[in-house]
């Protein structure tokens, strides 16, 4: 039994690391990486490494993304002010 | 044969399986719910591991996911409000199904384990998980903006 | 150079690495055998230093060296974002607007924030007890302010964290890791070696001789340099404007929350 919960815990981060490269748009990559976070944490906790998978539940589940998203709120009003560069037309922005 | 973990792996298989389908396709809103649910389903199968492996230490890591997971699900309703304003997701079964899915593993992890410390660390648990992600799928479905201005 | 040259370059450090990867792996011991033999001797060790999780004997004990190689490292990222991330001459700050959280989100934020914190300390405090440590639980703890600007907004956030005082607990906590080191040099043996303090009592709060303080020193370090990287990020994001951006309003100098950057 402890094999097969390796073997899946194995496919879904193998999956999820996939789909977070295949993932495009920085905004819907922040969401996938949260969820690889979430993911790779319980693989550690099957490979009964807790240390490694509560380092990642710390910074995978809220500081990335949020380190993520502000990165793209800025990158996209400074592209706004640009409206010909390629992100300008994609970000829509309101105060904070 | 070790039921605790055969019940994890079912809820990794099956739960985690299906939001990672929800994560990667389908628009925003869909994506949104479904990294809330990641981490509502996520919880209870630690706990789960916890108590398949014997190691009460490993409830620590269900502590965490059940304080920041919410957290995590905030940030994104907060920085992409405006992206979910127009279509904003509801996933109402979903959301009350890992609810009670995480309820019902928090009562059968407590019954398993006793009176004690654990149980009250347990209880803790079972409370931010359900209340978080609660207050995290109404977030993200249009409520973080509405309501009093002060 | 080249493209094309740039990708045999590549391919041929790939390479390499792959080869030297699999050469380790031969010599690895079999997977699910019986033969550990560089976590026996860890468990040996960490067992007769009165540590409970040998994760935590391995990084502030056997290896705290190491932790404190990681530890610059991450200062030093964090000092360079600082650096990358100031308030530039043709930037200037715009006050952001107040937000209107709905009220469960509100209430939410403000019940689990000392919840968040105080999780954060119990993982930085039983470090040397079970999985955890300095740098799981001071990233909580980091992380758990910031629900102030989750569910208020950033001048909330802002009243709450004068920024000087964590980039001062930063270099703080990173120069206690130091001193602790040098302590056991002055008392005669090497740097960092865990010989300092008694051992204590196996599997409680006080045990692991010098464990514990360097994880305390670590979980300091951790806490006030995620503070100080995501007021960054933070300022980048909210406060900081270009000059031809429009701003809700001009810079106002008697702000508090405001401060200059080296």
């Amino acid at each position: 039994m402890t094999e097969a919960v390796i073997v899946v815990a194995l496919l879904l981060v193998g999956a999820c690391a996939t789909a977070a490269v295949a993932v495009r748009d920085p905004v819907r990559q922040s969401l996938v990486l949260a969820v690889l976070g979430v993911v790779l944490a319980v693989l550690f906790t099957v490979l009964q490494a807790p240390d490694v998978g509560l380092s990642q539940l710390a910074v995978g589940s809220a500081l990335t993304p949020l380190l993520l998203l502000l990165t793209v709120r800025k990158v996209r009003r400074r592209a706004q002010r640009a409206p010909d560069g390629p992100a300008g037309r994609r970000g829509r922005e309101g105060g904070p | 044969m070790n039921g605790w973990i055969l019940a994890a792996a079912v809820v990794l298989a099956a739960g985690l399986g299906a939001t990672l389908r929800g994560v990667v396709t389908g628009p925003l809103r869909r994506r949104a719910a479904a990294q809330n649910l990641s981490t509502a389903l996520a919880c209870p199968a630690l706990l789960l591991l916890a108590q398949g492996y014997a190691r009460p230490a490993y409830v620590d890591l269900a502590l965490v996911l059940a304080v920041l997971g919410p957290v995590g699900t905030l940030v994104f309703a907060r920085l992409l409000a405006d992206e979910l304003a127009d279509d904003p997701p509801h996933a109402r079964t979903a959301t009350f199904t890992a609810a009670a899915l995480g309820a019902a593993v928090v009562v059968a992890v407590s019954v398993a384990t006793g009176p004690g410390r654990a149980l009250v660390k347990l209880l803790v648990i079972g409370a931010l998980l359900v209340g978080g992600n609660l207050v995290a799928s109404r977030a993200l479905a249009g409520g973080m903006q509405e309501g009093r201005r002060d | 150079m080249s493209p094309r040259m740039r990708l045999w370059l590549v391919a041929a450090g790939g390479a390499g690495l792959a080869a030297l990867l699999v050469a380790a792996c031969l010599d690895l011991p079999r997977f699910g055998g019986d033969r550990h033999p560089c976590g026996d001797r860890a468990v040996e060790a960490s067992l007769s230093r009165h540590t409970a999780n040998t994760v935590a004997s391995v990084t502030f004990d056997q290896r705290a060296f190491d932790t404190l190689g990681e530890m610059s490292i991450l200062f030093a990222a964090v000092l360079g974002s600082v650096v990358l991330l100031r308030q530039t001459r043709d930037e200037h700050r715009a006050r952001p607007e107040p937000a209107a959280v709905s009220r469960p989100v509100r209430r939410y934020a403000l019940l689990v924030l000392p919840v968040a914190l105080l999780t954060g300390l119990y993982v930085v405090a039983h470090g040397q007890v079970s999985p955890g440590g300095g740098f799981q639980g001071g990233v909580v703890a980091a992380t758990a302010l910031h629900l102030l600007y989750l569910g208020a907004d950033y001048r909330a956030l802002e009243r709450v964290r004068p920024l000087a005082p964590y980039e001062a607990g930063d270099a703080l906590a990173a120069s206690a890791y130091l001193v602790t080191g040098l302590a056991a040099l002055l008392a005669g043996s090497a740097f960092l070696a865990n010989t300092l303090l008694p051992y204590g009592t196996f599997n409680t709060l006080a045990s692991a001789g010098t464990v514990p303080l360097l994880n305390a020193a670590i979980g300091m370090e951790v806490a006030c340099a995620v503070v100080v990287l995501l007021a960054g990020f933070l300022d980048q994001a909210v406060e900081i404007v270009d000059e031809g951006e429009s701003g809700e309003r001009h810079d106002d100098p008697g702000r508090p929350g405001k401060r200059e950057r080296p």
